[in-house]
């Protein structure tokens, strides 16, 4: 603990540099045309995709330098700040609509997502009160409950936004953490019931999920509206076959596939790059996964393994489930691809993150 | 030291790896599957999705006359299509569309929020539509030529032209039998798009140009064609009947050279008739054919000779075949007479023993010989077989109403074909409609021959045959068919219809059959006449329109007029027959009359003879007046002044043409006249085409 910071992981480090370099190029291959289209400019992503990468390599560069030890008493005055922001973000006339979603918060041209800073503040928030707690964490009320108190909470408030896919990811999240921290098998198979009967309890409330949950499976039965996003796909991942198209050189971004410099960036990299650019995509995942987790077994302290796991999950959660979705693998939840996608307040949260966790591989001996 | 509960969280943390590590192969597998196994598949919908085949409308062939005169034409004409992606208000584009076009506005706005790459909004809509559209300038709404079908007759010959659907495919008629040379090849304009409808830069394109279709030309003579059609409604009028067709045919070659029936409708616009009135009774219906059958009898039992024209017959008014007694249609009987007598007078009782005479294998012989319970494979749709009791069944009774022609079912197509086989010294041939389809350069595509099918007697019997016909329209009961000037032969008929319960009381089908000239025949002929009202017999109300009808096509087929045979050649006549000088320039019109002896008078001032008094073939002493009239068209043969069209929309030029027997060919992209070729007041041959520029 006393030691002096070594040099971080340059495994992930590269990873990262890595799923950038190409999330740059795919988002401007993928939204060159409906930039065009929607503001004669080609450009458009492009400029401000750099510019939130180099902020968030700036935030990223910052969170490396920071003693990781510092958040775990940073966690709850950054979990309060993040459920006022949720909560301000709901606030009609303060909270900004987008495609029927009240989620951006911000002033002048600058907005940001609170659902967004939510993901990172709950890993950080649970960490440290999973490793204060690491002692009474066989006890469902003293160690598993308060942390499921905020998580519904947070939960809830993302939900009425509504933003399914980031709730979920936090869920999720908060699950694995448990998990983790070596919450009693009995009390996350509980847990794991409860979440099944609040999908089917949420799919009842509005059926309009559950058509968009048979979409996935069956997609062609629906062509031109629940099934549109997936089909149209499928479409592009499946005309790139084993070497792709080439890049700049996809179909399905001349306006066929919605948005396809954010949630599908996936499908369009699939159409240009092939296989050969998909497999690719998932082995960079894989490394940052594999040091990752790595850094979380090493990690010289509970607080420390516990944030590099749950700083780990969060993004490889959202990666695969954004992956799955694209490739027609469980049904539509809009979530981006970290790194890859096209998003601001993302990308500088998410390399936030990265940065914690390559503060953390500065204080462990990985081979 | 770790402490026991960060060895468990390790332990956790590894487990959770190899989750991750199991979803990431899992997640491998999906991406192999789809980009593997599955991408060919993919890749075709996707490509399928963007590429737009628009197809380019091939024009189709014309329909001429057997003279080369149009009967069915193609227009240039736009049709309307929306590109639902590029709409910016689908609501307020489909509210002024569908006020232009008439449409319902709802749910057109429906079909322009659909999601899909194009559609048709109305296609082959009018002129002022088309520019009104054009004026708009919707956004994500184009216009586009097509080819509307255009007949410039309109009633003229509907049964045999048919009519051509929005894709203007063939839906009846020839239109519909030679839609395969008609239709020509479509060809197409391939370009990829993105989702709203505009081209992808470097993407695929090819255009295909389309074949045009080749062309028609039928055995139909307009001339004739409209000498029957008037015959037709004067018939209608006259009789109040339920329908009415005559059809005449070239009986050495089988050409059709006019068929029509009534009721008819206008091919322009089919779609607001009833569809009954498409039907083609000449070919679709079958009925009795009664006594016009006996033509059929006859030729059989001479064929056969199981009698002799001179064979002498008594006729006690009624015969008793298998315990039930046949009345001749004359109460009390004709007495004793010869056969040629009993084919004059259509004598039942004769024509019942002659046919018992003949038994039923030869009978059947001939019946089959004759093409009857067959579909004569003319090329026109819908045609039917007819009704021939079964072989094995039939019984003496049943040979002997079929010997006058009752107990059969024919088609009028099947009847003159046989009359025509009778014409033909034997031979029956196929009865034709199209003589040659050519490509737009003039080659022949495909030329029709005269199609013999069987010989049903010998030529001996045929002139046997045919004399006595002659004979029944001189002396028996076809009189009302006799035309001064030319040798008719012929047979009545009148048949009770037969209903649900057997013989429908007052409900009778008229009919002659017949050809001229007797000895040489040029035109076979039917008339049939479906429940007339009042006066029913074939030889009252049918023989006189055929007598009428032949007069005329024999003068128009120039066919020189001959005394009849019993003449005495060696009198002097100081009567001459008139020739005709119809449709002749008058100079030479003036000369022929001349020549004729007699002492011709213009009436007016034009330059071709519209009709002349005393009619053509009327015997008139020599030296006497006969007034040439140049003005008044009557079969729309000759010269018609050229209508001004200036000004006018190409719908009202062309309905103005159309009326005075010319054809339209528009030229340009506007919708008013401002030039026309030739200029009005021209005189032009009928049929002949008028070139509007549209501006």
């Amino acid at each position: 603990m006393g030691s002096r910071p070594k040099s971080p992981d340059p495994i992930i480090f590269c990873a990262i540099i890595a799923l950038l370099a190409i999330g740059v190029v795919m988002v401007y291959s993928s939204s060159a045309v409906s930039a065009y289209v929607n503001f004669q400019d080609s450009y458009y992503f492009l400029k401000r995709q750099l510019i939130w990468v180099s902020l968030g390599l700036i935030a990223m560069f910052l969170t490396m330098n920071i003693d990781y030890h510092a958040w775990r008493k940073l966690a709850k005055p950054i979990m309060i700040v993040t459920l006022v922001l949720l909560v301000l973000v709901l606030v009609p006339g303060l909270g900004r609509v987008v495609n029927g979603a009240r989620r951006w918060l911000g002033v002048g041209s600058i907005y940001m997502q609170p659902s967004e800073i939510a993901k990172l503040s709950m890993v950080l928030f649970c960490a440290s009160s999973l490793s204060l707690r690491q002692d009474k964490i066989t006890s469902f009320v003293k160690g598993v409950l308060p942390q499921l108190v905020v998580l519904l909470l947070v939960f809830g408030l993302i939900l009425k936004e509504p933003d399914l896919g980031t709730a979920l990811a936090i869920g999720g999240t908060v699950f694995v953490l448990l998990f983790t921290a070596g919450a009693k098998l009995s009390h996350l198979f509980s847990l794991g019931f409860a979440g099944v009967f609040g999908i089917i309890s949420a799919i009842i409330v509005e059926p309009y999920r559950m058509k968009r949950l048979l979409a996935f499976s069956d997609p062609w039965s629906d062509p031109l509206d629940t099934g549109y996003h997936i089909i149209q796909s499928l479409y592009a991942i499946g005309s790139g076959g084993l070497f792709g198209v080439g890049l700049g050189r996809s179909r399905e971004k001349f306006l066929y596939l919605p948005e396809p410099h954010t949630d599908f960036i996936f499908a369009i990299l699939g159409e240009e790059l092939g296989f050969i650019g998909t497999i690719t995509i998932i082995l960079l995942f894989f490394l940052f996964a594999w040091r990752g987790f790595k850094v979380a077994i090493s990690a010289p302290d509970i607080f420390g393994s516990l944030m590099a796991a749950g700083l780990t999950t969060m993004i490889i959660m959202q990666a695969l489930m954004n992956i799955a979705v694209v490739t027609a693998s469980m049904p539509v939840t809009g979530i981006p691809l970290p790194f890859l996608s096209f998003g601001g307040s993302a990308l500088i949260f998410t390399l936030s993150g990265v940065g914690i966790l390559l503060n953390i591989s500065r204080y462990v001996n990985l081979k | 030291m770790a402490s026991a509960a960060h060895v468990i969280i390790r332990k956790r943390v590894v487990i959770l790896f190899l989750f991750v590590a199991v979803i990431m192969f899992g997640l491998g597998c999906r991406l192999m599957y789809i980009q593997f196994f599955k991408s060919s598949w993919l890749a075709e919908n996707a490509i399928d999705q963007r590429i737009r085949d628009i197809p380019v409308e091939a024009k189709r062939g014309i329909i001429y006359d057997r003279h080369g005169r149009e009967l069915a034409v193609s227009v240039s004409t736009e049709s309307v299509y929306a590109i639902p992606a590029e709409i910016r208000d689908a609501d307020e584009t489909a509210a002024k569309l569908a006020a232009i076009l008439s449409l319902d506005g709802d749910k057109l706005a429906a079909k322009l929020k659909k999601r899909q790459a194009f559609t048709w909004i109305k296609r082959k809509i009018d002129v002022e539509s088309a520019l009104a559209i054009k004026k708009l300038s919707l956004p994500g709404i184009g216009l586009t030529q097509e080819n509307r079908r255009y007949y410039p007759k309109d009633n003229l010959a509907a049964h045999i032209l048919g009519f051509t659907g929005i894709d203007s495919q063939g839906l009846d008629g020839v239109e519909m039998t030679f839609d395969s040379y008609l239709k020509g090849r479509a060809g197409s304009i391939v370009v990829e798009y993105d989702a709203r409808g505009r081209e992808i830069p470097y993407a695929t394109h090819r255009f295909v140009p389309p074949v045009e279709g080749h062309n028609i030309y039928l055995t139909i003579d307009t001339v004739i064609q409209q000498i029957i059609e008037r015959d037709l409604d004067r018939v209608m009028k006259d009789t109040q009947a339920k329908a009415a067709t005559i059809i005449v045919m070239n009986p050495h070659t089988g050409e059709i050279l006019a068929l029509a029936n009534r009721p008819d409708y206008n091919p322009n616009q089919f779609a607001d008739f009833s569809p009954k009135l498409w039907r083609n009774n000449a070919v679709s219906n079958t009925y009795e054919p009664g006594s016009t059958f006996k033509v059929l009898t006859t030729t059989a039992v001479l064929g056969d000779k199981v009698v002799k024209l001179d064979d002498r017959f008594f006729d006690p008014g009624g015969i008793e075949v298998q315990g039930r007694t046949i009345h001749c249609w004359k109460h009390g009987g004709h007495g004793s007479q010869t056969f040629r007598e009993v084919v004059e007078n259509s004598c039942n009782t004769g024509f019942v023993t002659v046919g018992l005479k003949l038994g039923r294998d030869p009978f059947y012989r001939y019946l089959e010989a004759f093409g009857l319970g067959r579909q004569s494979n003319i090329d026109l749709p819908g045609e039917a077989k007819g009704i021939v009791i079964n072989k094995n069944q039939v019984k003496p009774i049943n040979i002997a109403t079929i010997s006058m022609g009752q107990g059969i079912a024919v088609t009028p197509i099947q009847l003159i074909t046989a009359v025509s086989a009778v014409a033909n010294d034997g031979l029956r041939t196929r009865p034709q409609i199209v003589r040659e389809v050519k490509d737009r350069a003039g080659n022949t595509i495909r030329g029709f021959e005269t199609d013999v099918v069987e010989k049903v007697v010998d030529a001996a019997t045929a002139k046997e045959v045919k004399e006595v016909l002659e004979s029944v329209v001189k002396n028996g009961t076809g009189k009302n068919a006799y035309v001064e000037g030319y040798r008719i032969a012929g047979k009545t008929g009148t048949a009770q219809k037969v209903g649900a319960g057997g013989y429908m009381p007052g409900k009778y089908v008229a009919s002659f059959a017949g050809f001229a000239p007797a000895d040489n025949p040029q035109v076979a002929m039917l008339v049939i006449i479906d429940e007339p009202v009042g006066i029913y017999y074939g030889g009252q109300i049918a023989a006189p329109v055929f007598g009428a009808a032949i007069k005329d096509i024999m003068e128009y087929l120039n066919v020189t007029q001959r005394l009849e045979e019993n003449g005495d050649p060696e009198q002097v006549d100081p009567h001459v027959i008139v020739p005709s000088v119809i449709n002749l320039e008058v100079s030479e019109a003036m000369k022929v009359l001349q020549k004729a002896g007699f002492n011709p008078r213009i009436e007016e001032s034009g330059e071709r003879v519209a009709d002349q008094i005393p009619k053509p073939g009327s015997r008139i002493p020599k030296g006497t007046h006969v007034l040439v009239y140049t003005l008044t068209p009557r079969y729309g043969i000759g010269s018609v002044t050229v209508p001004d069209c200036i000004g006018l929309t190409l719908r009202e030029a062309s309905d103005i043409l159309g009326q005075v027997g010319l054809s339209i060919s528009p030229v340009g992209p506007g919708s008013k006249v401002a030039k026309q070729d030739p200029l009005s007041g021209s005189k032009i041959p009928s049929g002949s085409m008028i070139t509007v520029f549209l501006e």
